[in-house]
């Protein structure tokens, strides 16, 4: 059996998950709602960790955002993200996580397009508004539903 | 006027933690006392002497207890003596509830002459104020004093408990930490020693029920009478509920059985409060800082001051290594 990290932050928030799932019939409500749910949480988080002192004031370029990537994995997650991609979609940065913590051991069939993982892509827009860069962030690829890795797109609206 | 003032003593006399007491004059003279030694008048005096106008809360540690001293305003000086194993913090707690209770009260100035430490003393009081006329809420056309000014502050109180003909139960109110609870009918019988009421109330809820029903004032929430208090908003709002069920205070009725499915402890939210240096405090953030007294959410702050919530936040997460707490409340 796989070996589970914080297995009691997994299972309050599969919770969740079922919660929304059983009460909408949309895959894209369903990835919204889990959004929502990281960017309430966004504040909490942001006003919980490191992030604030670890980070410049202002960010204002994508290396800026690329370092604010490394700096919310190492609060939150203690590692690095796999792979932050800066170059392969103009405009975007991607974020790469091959362990990522929240569908470890998930696996979901006859769910395309659904992002288990998608309470971090609301986490980071919370934390990104906060420093002051207006961004949209959706989940591209999730291991839950198949995919080698999980990763983000943040699309940056500078 | 009197009626409230010894109401508010009356407070420190039933507490078990309390040696003696001396409303005092600004010049440190003991005008009325209750228990409190005479010895210790010196020390408390020179005290005074020492600050002046200049004197906040101070506590005094005394080979007798701790001894607190706070203004009541320009005039008057409360001093209370407590047991010596009592934490400073509940100490001041305790002594900040008596002049809360005493805040709505307009004191007159002492009287040139008078006889120190006399009980006696605050019915000397009560003719200076009623000689003032503009001091006492209700004269009477006579110019005597009105012996129930409760009553009359407790009537125009919520309609809801006020036909005690109808039997209600606890069960029939609905107290959440924001109800702010009125004196009721029977709110001076309750707190009339050898009223049967009383008794019941003491049978019952011990000296709790007293001290809660001291801070019911009709402006107090049940969070913040439970908080001066260090008491669960719960422990209160079940009190509350018996006494509305005796008409002793005013509270909302519970309406209806799809309301009491959502009677809920409230929403849970963290309130960021500064407890830093001010100096640390950059221009640009005090109005945001200011704000951040523990009784209010990030969106609320936002709100007031008409800026972002995201500008809220930058500039709290900013106080945390100052001193900025986020305390968790429910609403």
């Amino acid at each position: 059996m796989a070996k589970i990290q914080n297995p009691l932050l997994l299972t309050l928030y599969s919770k969740y998950v079922d919660r929304i799932l059983s009460s909408t019939a949309s895959i894209e409500d369903a990835n919204q709602r889990l959004r929502d749910l990281g960017r309430d949480i966004g504040s909490q988080v942001y006003l919980t960790t490191e992030i604030v002192d670890k980070t410049k004031e202002t960010v204002s370029t994508r290396e800026d955002v690329a370092k604010l990537m490394d700096v919310i994995f190492k609060s939150l997650f203690n590692k690095k993200p796999s792979n932050v991609d800066m170059k392969t979609a103009r405009g975007s940065v991607r974020v790469t996580d091959k362990d990522c913590l929240w569908c470890q051991d998930v696996h979901l069939e006859g769910m395309r397009g659904f992002g288990y993982c998608e309470i971090f892509s609301g986490i980071l827009e919370a934390i990104l508004e906060f420093k002051g860069v207006e961004s949209k962030v959706f989940q591209e690829m999730c291991r839950a539903t198949g995919a080698e890795v999980c990763t983000w797109n943040v699309r940056l609206v500078w | 006027m009197t009626t409230d003032l010894e109401r508010a003593l009356s407070k420190l006399r039933f507490d078990d933690q309390v040696l003696g007491y001396s409303l005092m004059t600004k010049d440190g003279r003991p005008f009325v006392s209750f228990s409190f030694p005479d010895e210790l008048f010196p020390r408390v005096r020179d005290s005074i002497s020492l600050y002046k106008s200049d004197l906040r809360l101070m506590t005094i540690d005394t080979e007798k207890g701790l001894v607190v001293l706070s203004p009541v305003d320009t005039n008057w000086i409360l001093t209370v003596l407590y047991v010596p194993e009592l934490q400073l913090g509940l100490a001041i707690a305790k002594t900040k509830n008596v002049l809360r209770l005493l805040e709505g009260i307009e004191l007159p100035p002492p009287p040139d002459e008078f006889e120190e430490s006399v009980e006696g003393n605050l019915q000397v009081l009560e003719t200076i104020a009623i000689n003032a006329a503009s001091t006492s809420p209700v004269p009477s056309s006579n110019g005597q004093p009105v012996d129930v000014p409760v009553t009359a502050a407790a009537s125009p109180a919520v309609t809801a408990a006020s036909a005690p003909i109808i039997e209600r139960s606890p069960e029939d109110f609905a107290v959440q930490p924001s109800t702010i609870p009125k004196r009721g009918e029977t709110y001076t019988t309750a707190l009339t020693l050898d009223s049967d009421l009383h008794k019941e109330m003491k049978k019952n809820h011990r000296n709790f029920g007293f001290d809660v029903l001291m801070l019911v004032d009709g402006k107090l929430t049940v969070e913040r009478i439970a908080d001066s208090m260090f008491q669960s908003n719960e422990r209160v709002a079940e009190l509350l509920m018996w006494a509305a069920s005796k008409g002793i205070v005013n509270v909302p009725l519970e309406t209806g059985t799809v309301k009491k499915k959502e009677a809920t402890l409230g929403r849970f939210v963290k309130c960021p409060k500064y407890e830093g240096p001010p100096a640390k405090v950059k221009p640009e953030h005090k109005r945001i800082i200011n704000a951040c007294d523990g009784t209010q959410t990030t969106d609320a702050i936002a709100e007031l001051l008409g800026v972002t919530h995201a500008k809220v936040i930058q500039t709290v997460a900013l106080y945390r290594k100052h001193g900025l707490k986020m305390i968790g409340r429910t609403v």
